[in-house]
């Protein structure tokens, strides 16, 4: 079943894939590190969507959608436009894995497609020291049944 | 053989008569069940991690209660057991705990530990054998490939020659250096492999860069050597591997990149989290750090902004050697000179060393480096 992006029930099902892919993410390492997501509108007026998702050990312990998100929140903030996303996700989901042109360290890199937010560098170190595991857990994009793009309900949130 | 053995065990009759009267007669002396350690009971407090340093911080072994200053221990002892006299005294040149702590160092030989990769088997080699790249792109990929397997070997030997020189109390510090040296090892294969796949194999040795790995090599102590080594190089050689991941020509040098970007980051974390614990712990060592910084900045200056270094980054980042290639290619390389610089800047002033900017040469070069991108049109901050 399709899931729309952006949405809690996205980030969940990128989570239990990474559940699936266990031996996967075992062998890369431990993954420790809170990441926050920002889906911007494209235009104007629209409303900025925003997610935290927990990594611990070798899993996805938490992706849900909060009300607020400040980078004081997580370590390290990933930011962009919807449009922006889309390509990303459209991107992995055609080749199976980012290409060159997709990696989140190509598309953060000067902050031209996606912004990175932090309060501490160490926090902001933690998208490198766990560089492989974060591509790898954007990458499963690809093996899920589908992915659309109109606005999904947004659930009743928590702050981060 | 510059140590010898007070005796000849073999001449000596009393050893050797007790050893085969043990054998022969079964009566054993056990002395040894008596040390004067106290009982352990360790077990891992998150099940899927395992058993980890921070499960065996107990009373009589752990890190937390541990001296400042190790005087106890001369020797191999491993830290917690007894230390009968004859033990050798090996004259550790560290053996003040703030000189080597890091914060969290427990957590982070363990992540060391479990992140290890291969250079053999995990880089798609076969995909990047098959990939062509144009003669230029080619020649400059591999120029900057030569001057990171240089710089890698370096940052092998750096926690290599410290690692015999530390108290053996600092047992995670030890352990932790252990992995960086195998992690730098492996970097330094790594890039000898790629520069020996483009089909043009190494290009010229930096010796600007050589001066600046050298002064790295031959700090006075162990907290100047990590400053420089962990925070600075390994800092702005973080920067690069992100800008070097962000300008590969493909998937696979995509792929490569991000492995090596991780096991640095994981350096820079240790060495932030070490200069926030000397700077915490033994404040004396602050003035000692800026006048090794003072130096070293030089250095770095010389070395990164050498044209060996620079002009492959403006030639990959372009894309090319034609005349909008290169100004492209100034343009980035000019904007990640900043970044990197930035980022060094950012990462000493969370570890509690804000006033370094008023006295840096280095970040006088940032203001120059701001300039040229407020004359190429772009951003300043």
């Amino acid at each position: 079943m399709a899931v729309p992006f952006p949405s809690e029930a996205f980030f969940q099902a990128l989570a239990a894939a990474m559940a699936q892919a266990h031996d996967r993410f075992r062998a890369l390492g431990f993954f420790d590190a809170t990441i926050g997501i920002g889906v911007l509108p494209d235009a104007a007026d629209g409303d900025a969507r925003l997610f935290v998702l927990a990594f611990e050990v070798f899993e996805c312990t938490r992706a849900q959608e909060v009300a607020s998100l400040a980078p004081s929140d997580v370590d390290v903030i990933l930011e962009g436009k919807l449009g922006a996303w889309r390509e990303m996700f459209e991107n992995i989901r055609a080749n199976g894995a980012a290409d060159v042109a997709h990696s989140i360290n190509t598309l953060t890199h000067f902050g031209e497609t996606l912004t990175l937010r932090y309060d501490d560098p160490d926090g902001h170190d933690k998208l490198y020291r766990f560089a492989e595991s974060v591509q790898q857990f954007f990458d499963l994009a690809a093996t899920l049944d589908g992915v659309t793009y109109e606005a999904a309900p947004r659930r009743t949130a928590p702050a981060a | 053989m510059s140590y010898l053995s007070t005796k000849d065990f073999l001449d000596d009759k009393d050893f050797v008569d007790r050893w085969q009267y043990t054998l022969r007669s079964g009566e054993l002396d056990l002395s040894w069940m008596r040390a004067a350690t106290k009982d352990a009971v360790c077990a891992p407090q998150n099940a899927r991690r395992g058993l980890t340093f921070r499960d065996l911080d107990v009373p009589g072994y752990g890190y937390s209660t541990m001296p400042d200053l190790a005087r106890e221990n001369r020797s191999f002892a491993p830290r917690g057991a007894e230390i009968p006299p004859g033990c050798p005294d090996l004259q550790a040149e560290v053996n003040r705990k703030s000189e080597v702590w890091a914060y969290n160092i427990e957590s982070y030989y363990e992540e060391a530990m479990s992140r290890q990769w291969n250079a053999t088997t995990d880089v798609p080699w076969a995909d990047l054998a098959a990939a062509e790249l144009p003669d230029d792109i080619a020649r400059a990929y591999s120029q900057l490939l030569t001057f990171l397997t240089e710089v890698e070997m370096i940052a092998t030997d750096v926690p290599a020659k410290w690692l015999g020189r530390l108290n053996a109390d600092f047992f995670e510090v030890k352990n932790f250096m252990a992995t960086q040296v195998m992690d730098e090892a492996r970097h330094a294969e790594v890039f000898r492999k790629r520069a020996l796949t483009t089909g043009y194999g190494l290009m010229r040795a930096s010796p600007a860069n050589e001066v600046n790995l050298k002064f790295l090599r031959d700090a006075d102590s162990f907290s100047e050597s990590s400053t420089t080594l962990h925070l600075q190089a390994e800092g702005m050689v973080l920067t690069l591997f992100r800008f070097s991941e962000y300008i590969s020509p493909t998937d696979g040098d995509k792929k490569l990149f991000r492995l090596v970007m991780q096991d640095e980051a994981r350096h820079v974390g240790y060495g932030m989290q070490h200069l926030k614990w000397i700077l915490d712990h033994f404040p004396e060592k602050r003035e000692i750090i800026h006048k090794h910084l003072d130096e070293a900045e030089n250095f770095v200056f010389g070395g990164a902004y050498a044209v060996e270094v620079m002009e492959p980054f403006i030639i990959l980042s372009g894309k090319g050697m034609k005349k909008e290639n290169i100004e492209q290619g100034c343009r980035i390389t000019a904007q990640f000179q900043v970044k990197q610089v930035e980022e060094y800047f950012e990462r000493l002033e969370k570890c509690g060393l804000p006033e370094r900017k008023d006295r840096s040469q280095l970040y006088k070069a940032l203001e120059l480096g701001h300039a040229n991108l407020e004359a190429m049109g772009l951003r300043t901050h």
